[in-house]
């Protein structure tokens, strides 16, 4: 029977605030719901909790006594267990080794007790042999199955620790109805126990059908906590919104006359993560993509971007047909794309600006060979353009702070102009005066005739900027919000909706 | 019936794969071996599989040692100085102590422990400074070859008469190196076995995971790093035997033949996935594409090249055999 309360926790990535103060109050017996939006800071506090992230600032009470948490090691010790949002197994090992990897059983002090192994990790699984499907054996590699089956896994990991504090960061997100229902049942069992669990789900439904209490956090902060009971979908969601609807409402930008012609036309886009996409972006239109994180928004812009394969569905800019297969050829037809994550997609880190800046114009205009005053003359209206700031062009990229850098990458596509530009949450990261700067760009470029999409994961930003937005759930579109339904609280609850 | 499945959705070569990655390896073996006698029958006889192994046991050991580092993701270039400087301390105390059972002895325990030592200076600069393993295992390769080269700045000096006629030795009428072969084989069953083994693997496939389970990696690193320590002190006690003197560069030749022995081995050098049991063909594949060069006579100066060639081969008929499998 273990109480646990979490005050004031805070923990920030350099500039970035992950979390500013995490309360939470977990009793015995109880199935405690985590809710926010994207970033709000869920995971953290669970790491905080679990060990694996260390809190700059707040305390831990563990049944009355404030404990120090510094590491998953000692987290266990305290009889915290977790599942782990991103998975914490090892490919290459078996299902049973996978389930007691924390706490091997041994024999003679330094051997692994297999006899023990087997049998401890056969009651685990039996309990959901019958529906993990195909495929699911102890002695199977994690790398031979399926998501779901994954997540199942990770599920009997934090099972097997048998601890009196159980949390669950996005347990079910991959799992089919059976799966879930099953998996309610034993957190029913475990309540019964009185362990205590933390469960974080984007599904209404499973929140209201396995939870006791329910705690939500909204930028980096608890908000409000209560028990399900006393409480109703919409007013959760209207304390995951907060004040600040009134103010998106003002700062939304006015409704375009007319999207102009279609500049890039999406029709019934089918492939890994995404199904049956169709939309338009006229000229000079901003469209938004939203919804909760990963729920194929990404995925469909690198397809179209040719980054990643798609399976079915047509894509046509200006007009044309194009089904890029590479980068390179959705660049010479004319499509641009600008992602979040810089180190991947953008920079190249370790080179001069100039270098930078001018990919794109090389690629487009099939040059060989560079000639560095040209170049220059070339890349300076567009880095002042959006404001850039350096001492000297030839200076290495990753010398200039992250606002700047993305400025740098959004540079390269601004030599040659695109006719659609594509943009993959572009502002992570990024602090506030560069985030003015580029969607005062990316406004103009709109008002120059590019036809633009934008997904971000900030819902404030996707409000302020987009004209139209998609929301996303489970790699459907499932709502489109036009003019005045543009409102926090209608993106909520069309990303919170069941799928 | 979850098993029918698996093993209906591949062929049995791949289910035999998964369970044996070293097959692929097996395979090439026997082919060289094949290879060897139909161009010198006499080197299938008993006596020359013997001096293979006894020349090879070195290799086979420093193969052993690297895959303990390449289990947990990491990689050790220091390992053949580490043989260096193992060889050449033994044959400077057992000169100083005379040559006696009783000073071999010791100088081979004291050897063991140099290597220990050697090994947790890398686990603590990789894994406990965190620097790259690469470029930090190849400075303590240069530091442990400039010990050794204060310990015996050239080679020469000779082993005492028991050391190498034990090495080359039989009882009753077996050859010596054919024990160690089999209390090596002993000794890699039980630490196959072992948690640590278990745990190493987890932390090649996915540190940060490992780390979020609750695994001290930092510790595993530095074991494996230990290990590797050890096992090459067992390669520099067989060079020692095998060549009967000390030689201050005679291990650094040899730690990349390692590395390629582990691979050739069905391991993968990313960390995570592999077999000491193939590591261990690796390094016979290695010897008998030697033996094979020099038996089909290639001219002395066209040696290197054909070796390398074969090597090169062996490497993509592994990947081949296994990707067949796979499909």
């Amino acid at each position: 029977m273990s109480e646990l309360i979490v005050r004031g926790a805070r923990k920030a990535y350099g500039a970035t605030v992950a979390l500013s103060r995490g309360d939470l109050h977990l009793k015995p017996g109880e199935v405690h719901v985590l809710i926010g939006s994207n970033g709000s800071g869920k995971s953290t506090l669970c790491k905080i909790v679990a060990g694996s992230v260390k809190p700059d600032a707040g305390e831990v009470l563990l049944d009355g006594k404030p404990v120090t948490i510094d590491g998953p090691r000692a987290a266990r010790a305290l009889g915290i267990g977790i599942f782990y949002q991103e998975l914490s197994l090892a490919a290459r090992r078996t299902v049973a080794e996978n389930i007691l990897l924390p706490a091997m059983p041994v024999k003679g002090g330094i051997f692994v007790d297999r006899t023990e192994l087997e049998e401890r990790t056969a009651r685990i699984i039996a309990e959901f042999q019958d529906v993990a499907g195909e495929g699911f054996a102890a002695d199977v590699t994690v790398d031979r199955l399926r998501a779901d089956q994954r997540q199942l896994v990770e599920i009997m990991k934090a099972l097997a620790s048998e601890a009196p504090i159980l949390i669950f960061d996005e347990p079910t997100s991959a799992l089919d109805r059976a799966q879930v229902d099953r998996f309610f049942e034993i957190l029913r069992r475990l309540k019964q126990e009185g362990r205590a669990m933390v469960f974080i789900s984007h599904r209404m439904d499973e929140i209201f059908s396995i939870g006791d209490r329910v705690t939500v956090i909204r930028d980096g902060a608890t908000v409000a906590s209560s028990a399900i009971a006393e409480t109703n979908a919409d007013e959760v969601i209207r304390q995951m919104v907060g004040e600040r609807e009134a103010l998106s409402a003002e700062s939304k930008p006015p409704v375009p006359a007319a999207a102009g012609e279609p500049m890039l036309s999406v029709a019934n886009l089918s492939g890994v993560g995404f199904r049956d996409v169709s939309f338009t972006v006229g000229k000079g239109e901003i469209l938004g993509f939203g919804g909760l994180h990963g729920q194929g928004q990404s995925s469909v812009l690198r397809a179209i971007f040719g980054a990643s394969a798609h399976h079915t569905g047509a894509i046509e800019v200006g007009g044309k047909a194009c089904a890029a297969r590479t980068p390179a050829e959705a660049i010479r037809n004319g499509i641009a794309y600008v992602s979040g994550d810089r180190g991947r997609d953008g920079t190249l880190t370790g080179r001069p600006i100039l270098e930078n800046v001018t990919p794109i114009h090389f690629l487009r205009n099939r040059l060989h060979l560079a000639r560095p005053s040209v170049l220059t003359a070339l890349v300076e209206g567009p880095l002042k353009a959006l404001k850039t700031k350096f001492q000297d062009i030839g200076q290495p990229v990753n010398s200039l702070s992250g606002g700047n850098q993305q400025k740098v990458v959004i540079a390269r596509w601004l030599i040659d102009r695109p006719s659609v530009l594509l943009l993959d949450d572009p502002t992570k990261g990024i602090d506030l005066a560069a985030k003015s700067d580029l969607f005062q760009l990316i406004r103009s470029l709109a008002a120059e005739g590019m036809g633009i999409v934008l997904y971000s994961s900030e819902d404030a930003e996707l409000l302020a900027n987009a004209d139209r937005i998609l929301v996303f759930n489970s790699g459907v579109v499932t709502r489109e919000l036009q003019g005045e339904e543009r409102t926090r609280y209608n993106l909520y609850h069309a990303a919170y909706e069941a799928a | 019936m979850s098993n029918t499945a698996t093993q209906t959705s591949t062929g049995g070569l791949g289910r035999l794969i998964r369970r044996y990655p070293f097959l692929p390896a097996l395979i090439i073996l026997v082919l060289l071996l094949a290879l060897n006698g139909v161009f010198e029958p006499r080197s299938l006889s008993f006596r020359s599989m013997t001096g293979l192994v006894s020349t090879y046991l070195a290799l086979m050991m420093l193969a052993v040692a690297q895959t303990y580092v390449v289990f947990s993701g990491d990689i050790d270039l220091s390992a053949g100085s580490i043989v260096s400087l193992v060889n050449v301390s033994v044959i400077a105390l057992m000169q100083k102590w005379g040559g006696d059972g009783f000073a071999v002895i010791a100088a081979c325990l004291v050897g063991a422990l140099i290597g220990l030592a050697c090994g947790l200076v890398n686990g603590i600069v990789v894994a406990g400074l965190r620097l790259q393993a690469i470029v930090a295992t190849f400075a303590t390769s240069i530091f442990f070859t400039g010990l050794a080269l204060t310990v015996l700045p050239v080679a020469g000096t000779p082993a005492p008469e028991a050391y190498w006629t034990t090495y080359g030795g039989r009882f009753f009428g077996i050859p010596f190196v054919l024990y160690a072969v089999a209390a090596v084989a002993i000794l890699l069953a039980i630490l196959m076995r072992m948690r640590l083994t278990t745990q190493m693997l987890a932390v090649g496939d996915d540190q940060q995971a490992a780390f979020q389970t609750g695994l001290p990696v930092t510790a595993i690193r530095i074991k494996g790093y230990v290990f590797c320590g050890l096992f090459a002190a067992l390669a520099a006690l067989c060079i020692t035997g095998d060549t009967a003197s000390g030689d201050p560069l005679v291990g650094g030749k040899m730690t990349l033949y390692s590395v390629a022995a582990v691979v050739l081995g069905g391991s993968a050098l990313a960390g995570g996935f592999g077999t000491v049991t193939g590591s261990l063909i690796g390094a016979l594949i290695i010897g008998l594409i030697n033996a094979l060069v020099f038996f089909v006579g290639t001219p002395s100066e066209w040696q290197n090249f054909v070796q390398g060639l074969a090597i090169l081969l062996a490497l993509m008929a592994g990947i081949l055999v296994s990707r067949g499998a796979r499909a």
